[in-house]
């Protein structure tokens, strides 16, 4: 009989089965006991697993009262006079208060609703700048960016005006073995924390308050304290980057994208194809770059394809993606980088296109710590099973180069956000006492990606007409407000529900190239015969430049003794300069919309204080409603032109003028303060806790009330 | 025979069926479940020693560890209801080989035949072969209803010895060899069971009056890693070992 006929028989078979062991066992001998290895280690690890359980729980059990007894202390401090018995969080990056007004006057979230009704709903101001990375910094520490060192994703080298990765540092290790062609590293990469400042959960912990974080942003690298946390926004991909997709095709093209993807060439093999998936660089030191190949055979029929790759088969259907799929690259002597991604299977007949995802670190080995301790990663990999651990999961780049479209960027999106909401609500039955903190990204992801269909003048949708545009947001809106309804049924009295925002949303439908700007006013100059520059100051003449801009929001002089061709005198030279550059600025006019592009431009001596100011931009702009910088001067370049139509799928944002995008905060509780700020959560929730503030924290404890007062 | 002759045949077969059952489990298992299901033990492990500070959840962690390994069992049981026959049927085959050793030329054995009616045993008789020889009286043992004789082999060989009572003769083979061999240290009447896990000889007839013919052949002992091994343990062992090794290269979920 073959197999797949006995599986079909396996019903008729499992009496006969039965009967046999049942016999077996009811006239046991020496050897009927033992039926082979599968069964040996079926048995084994059971007891094995059980036993190891035991052990645990004994120790848990016995050293229980002991470490209660050491932690007494501090548990009073902790404790003793604390408010609440746990604070939930729950951070909505990029929900919008005037969004989740009108949503909910058309009743619409009737949870989030209920929160405001029986409890508060402010606009919650945010950082200077409006920037996830900055104002998530100043979440969790209580200081200004001044004091945490993060003022947007990107800082600049001083020595070469070239960017860096704002929140962490990732270098290959400092010793080597030379062997032959091979240079064997010794020892594993460092990872370097950029933030400063120590996060609340430090101080909960070390008094006594458990703490589970999830998904933070600028939590990478974690570090240690007593609790669980897993990283968020700034984890990189395997490569090292903030995610970089992979888009594999049959289709001849000499284009790149503009930044995150790269396209490789799908070959054909007879009735298949076969392609790769770029990986990291060789830790060996050749200079190549490591490669993960794979197999295609589509099956046109069905509309479908198996993909083979290392051990692993599976099929997809065309629209579909893959589960996590691990992906090992291989090096010599024995190297391998192991990492998961998911295959889109975007088309396979005539031609054939396969989308990855970046190469996220594999949570269930991770190759560089993404949570503490290393073990919860872990944890929750074996729990849940794999999951997207890039800090930017959502692979907005891909949408914006058209490689992915709405339904299969949206599925991304969600397939994340689920598996978000698995960990959040265990680390939740985890905490039943303590802190919980996760931020969902989501919120941010979807706003960028689809505020052109809640704005009827958006460049990208003009020619859809409104009543046929989807109604993504609402939807988003309408998935948040069901996360916290579950939220507040796993609640008690005695814990304290804050849902934040780190800021809100506005359209962004003009690009503004600030470094044309510059160079048309004299500030900026390019060298000799250029009218524009390619990316990152190529072609800027630095010593005749006064100013430059890079990233999001930040304007730097270049001064002589701190950039490397600085020509601005520090003191009187650069703050004319400075009052120059603001009054030009402030209020300038985008001549085809006759709107405001710039509604502030905020002196950065004024914003911030703290031992890390040094390393802020001199200025921060505030962009005006509609507005933000343009693509090319984020990345260092200068066009002729100033104002352009945003034609991308990405086309909302807040990284404008900072008064325009407060985020949001509801509470389960009355919170008697008119204008919260993000900054002040952290002194918020350790005075809940009855823990005594640093002297230099930057935000106030609000009044929060009782459980039960009106 | 080389003295080390029994040692490698179990261990060869012993990695030949650790690969064997680890490719029928491989097949007769649902291989995600079980990853899933060993995954979900291993977190809650994990969440015993991460938050162990909470002892409700510590209890709970371990309440789940319980409730996994059961599900995980069950997972097991197809795979383990599907081998549990052949590897029971060869075991009872390998266990006449390597189980016991045979008789040597010159060594002294007993031969115990149990009878129905107690007083067959004063008319029960020994004949033996020409190469085999009885070397004390008959003993008789009422209580137990059993008739002993001690036997001499005067060299190696297959015999069939026969023991008369009530009128009838009955057989039982005798195997004396240095090397090895297919022993059966039993024939029995009835005793399926028993029969066909220890006998490896056809059953004595419904109404012979013997019971039962025993051979006290000596257990075999296997030397191995300074240690002296029922041949089961060492196949146990070595099996495992075997099997551990080719579901980690071949990837198969256990």
């Amino acid at each position: 009989m073959k197999w797949p006929q006995l599986r079909r028989n396996r019903r008729s078979l499992l009496p006969i089965l039965l009967l046999i062991l049942a016999l077996v066992l009811l006239f046991p001998q020496r050897g009927e006991a033992y039926a082979g290895p599968g069964a040996g280690f079926a048995v084994l690890s059971s007891f094995w697993t059980i036993f190891v359980a035991f052990l645990y729980s004994f120790y848990a059990l016995v050293t229980w009262p002991v470490r209660q007894l050491l932690r007494l202390f501090r548990r009073r401090k902790a404790y003793g006079q604390a408010q609440v018995k746990r604070v939930v969080i729950v951070g909505f990056d990029g929900m919008d208060p005037e969004l989740a007004s009108r949503f909910m006057s058309e009743g619409k979230l009737p949870n989030l609703a209920k929160l405001r009704d029986s409890g508060t709903f402010r606009p919650l101001r945010t950082t200077f700048p409006a920037i996830s990375p900055v104002a998530w910094s100043t979440f969790q520490t209580g200081v200004n960016p001044g004091k945490h060192n993060i003022y947007d994703f990107l800082a600049r080298d001083l020595k070469n005006y070239l960017p860096f990765l704002s929140s962490a540092q990732i270098s290959e290790p400092k010793r080597h073995l030379r062997i032959g062609k091979y240079s064997l590293p010794l020892g594993k990469p460092e990872i370097k924390g950029l933030r400063r400042g120590t996060p609340f959960w430090h101080w909960l912990g070390k008094a006594g308050v458990f703490c589970s974080v999830i998904r933070v942003p600028a939590t990478f690298p974690p570090e240690k304290f007593p609790g669980v946390l897993l990283s968020g926004m700034c984890v990189p991909d395997l490569k090292g980057s903030q995610g970089t997709f992979c888009f594999c095709t049959t289709r001849a093209s000499s284009d790149k994208f503009r930044e995150g993807g790269v396209r490789i060439p799908v070959e054909q093999n007879g009735a298949g194809f076969h392609s790769y998936i770029p990986g990291p660089e060789d830790p060996l030191g050749t200079g190549s770059e490591l490669r993960a190949e794979f197999k295609l055979r589509p099956d046109t029929k069905r509309g479908q394809a198996r993909i083979e790759i290392n051990s692993e088969t599976f099929t997809i259907k065309v629209g579909e993606y893959s589960e996590w799929i691990p992906v090992k690259f291989k090096a010599g002597m024995g190297f391998t980088a192991r990492g998961i991604c998911r295959f889109y299977l975007k088309e396979i007949s005539p031609e054939v296109e396969v989308y990855v995802t970046p190469v996220n670190i594999d949570p269930g080995r991770p190759d560089l710590p993404i949570s503490h301790p290393v073990t919860y990663s872990i944890y929750l990999a074996k729990l849940f099973g794999p999951y997207a651990t890039l800090g930017l999961a959502e692979d907005t780049w891909a949408l914006n180069e058209e490689v992915l479209d709405d339904n299969a960027f949206l599925a991304q999106c969600y397939g994340n956000h689920e598996d978000r909401e698995r960990m959040f609500f265990d680390a939740l039955e985890k905490t039943p006492q303590g802190l919980c903190a996760c931020v969902f990204d989501t919120t941010d992801r979807v706003q960028h990606m689809f505020w052109r269909y809640l704005d009827k003048d958006h460049p990208a949708v003009r020619d859809v007409p409104q009543d046929q545009k989807p109604r993504v947001i609402q939807d988003l809106y309408d998935r948040m407000d069901s996360l916290i309804g579950r939220v507040m049924q796993q609640i008690d009295d005695q814990t304290l529900l804050l849902v934040i925002s780190d800021h809100g949303f506005k359209s962004f439908n003009r690009c503004m190239n600030l470094n044309a700007w510059l160079h048309q006013n004299g500030y900026l100059v390019l060298k000799d015969g250029k009218s524009e520059s390619g990316d990152w100051f190529e072609d800027v003449d630095w010593s005749c430049t006064r100013a430059y801009t890079m990233g999001l929001n930040g304007l730097y002089m270049n001064v002589k003794g701190r950039e490397r061709e600085g020509i601005v005198e520090a003191g009187a030279e650069a703050e004319a300069l400075k009052e120059d550059l603001r009054s030009k600025l402030d209020g300038l006019v985008d001549p085809a919309s006759g709107k405001v592009g710039i509604t502030g431009m905020f002196d950065c001596d004024a914003v911030y204080a703290g031992p890390y100011v040094d390393n802020a931009p001199d200025l921060i702009v505030g962009y005006g409603e509609g507005f933000r910088a343009s693509w090319d001067s984020v990345m260092g370049k200068v066009t002729t032109a100033i104002f352009e139509d945003n034609l991308k799928a990405w086309s909302g944002d807040h990284c404008v003028d900072p008064r325009l995008v407060p985020g949001v905060l509801f509470s389960n509780r009355k919170i008697a303060i008119e204008k919260p700020a993000i900054v002040d959560v952290a002194p918020t929730v350790m005075k809940l806790f009855g823990l005594e503030l640093p002297s230099y924290f930057d935000g106030k404890p609000w009044a929060v009330a009782a459980a039960g007062d009106k | 025979m080389p003295s080390n002759t029994p040692l490698l045949l179990v261990l060869a077969i012993s990695i030949v069926i650790g690969f064997l059952m680890v490719i029928v489990f491989r097949y007769t298992s649902d291989q995600k479940a079980i990853g899933r299901a060993k995954d979900r033990l291993k977190a809650h492990l994990l969440a015993v020693r991460l938050f162990q500070d909470q002892l409700p959840v510590v209890m709970r962690a371990y309440g789940r560890i319980l409730h996994g390994t059961g599900s995980y069992l069950r997972l097991a049981f197809t795979p383990l209801l599907i081998a549990i026959l052949p590897i029971t049927f060869l075991i009872v085959q390998l266990d006449r080989y390597f189980g016991w050793l045979p008789l040597q030329p010159a060594q002294a054995f007993l031969v115990e035949a149990r009878v129905e009616d107690p007083a067959a045993l004063n008319e029960a008789s020994l004949q033996l072969p020409p190469e085999l020889s009885s070397s004390a009286p008959a003993v008789h043992v009422p209580k137990d209803k059993e008739v002993v004789w001690r036997v001499v082999a005067e060299r190696a060989g297959h015999y069939d010895i026969q023991i008369a009572a009530s009128g009838q003769t009955v057989s039982k083979q005798v195997v004396v060899t240095p090397g090895l061999a297919r022993v059966s240290p039993v024939r029995l009447k009835d005793h399926f069971w028993e029969r066909l896990f220890t006998s490896g000889e056809p059953a004595l007839a419904d109404n012979s009056p013997v019971q039962s013919i025993a051979i006290n052949y000596p257990p075999r002992e296997i030397s191995f890693a300074w240690m002296e091994w029922n041949w089961i343990v060492l196949f146990f062992v070595a099996s495992l070992v075997a099997g551990f090794i080719f579901k980690s290269v071949l990837g198969i979920q256990v």
